[in-house]
């Protein structure tokens, strides 16, 4: 792990999660699923462990068949996720260019 | 130092944010014909509710509340159907679409200008159909902007 950044984000799949939830006030599972390409099992465990590190917060809508899971990012997934992105960018102007 | 595999693994992560950040942006569905005349005529009918101001408040009001709870449910449709619909302040739109979303911002005080006038001059019935026409015009000259905008991101990030 590179100094500096989140190692719940560094997962690709979930800073590909975070990014999108940063630009939305409210994304569906089935959204996140179409974009992200995974099966719904894995974009569960992927949310859940967002939600757990208080990044995210879920809500459902209805029952059964019908029924709709949106996700929305708090403040402090926000903060989280920003500094990542930061510190990724800080890594890479002190990269030498690779031409 | 950063090794070369984790230089590559740090434009990967970058990357990755970007074409995320991107997606509520460029990922969406068609937009259906009608969208274009109903939103025109939403507004050519809240202006039109104008017609009762003095008259008839109870109209005036009705109307209004009728049009507003109309709107509501039309942008939670959207949002439902769209999955990650954005909104402007909330994110950082890629640079493509925040040009046209400036475009559109500009254009509609045009619109806005143009309808108060039309207003000033002929009263409710004029500018009540210069908003439907200008509203109506201005939302498909919208959409062929973004769609254009949307299909050069998609490109840049492919």
């Amino acid at each position: 792990m590179i100094d500096g950044l989140d190692p719940i984000i560094h997962v690709p799949k979930r800073l590909a999660a975070m990014a999108i939830l940063a630009n939305a006030p409210d994304v569906s599972f089935r959204f996140l699923k179409d974009h992200l390409r995974l099966s719904d099992s894995d974009l569960s465990k992927q949310m859940s462990t967002l939600e757990a590190a208080g990044y995210v917060t879920a809500n459902k809508d209805g029952r059964g068949r019908g029924a709709s899971t949106t996700y929305r990012m708090t403040k402090d997934g926000r903060k989280a996720y920003e500094a990542h992105c930061a510190a990724l960018r800080a890594l890479l102007d002190g990269l030498p260019s690779t031409g | 130092m950063v090794s070369a595999m984790e230089s590559t693994e740090v434009r990967q992560q970058l990357l990755a944010a970007e074409r995320g950040a991107a997606a509520p942006y460029i990922d969406y569905p068609p937009t259906p014909w009608w969208y274009f005349p109903s939103i025109g005529l939403w507004v050519a009918a809240m202006i039109g509710t104008f017609t009762w101001w003095r008259e008839n408040a109870a109209l005036f009001v009705g109307s209004m509340v009728i049009l507003i709870v109309l709107e509501i449910a039309f942008v939670t449709w959207m949002r439902r159907r769209h999955g990650a619909l954005p909104v402007p302040g909330k994110g950082t739109p890629p640079p493509e679409i925040a040009a046209v979303w400036r475009v559109y911002a500009l254009t509609l005080s045009v619109i806005v200008l143009v309808v108060a006038l039309g207003w000033w001059l002929g009263g409710v019935p004029v500018a009540a159909g210069l908003a439907f026409v200008l509203v109506t015009g201005g939302l498909v000259g919208y959409e062929r902007r973004y769609a254009r905008a949307a299909a050069a991101v998609r490109s840049r990030l492919a």
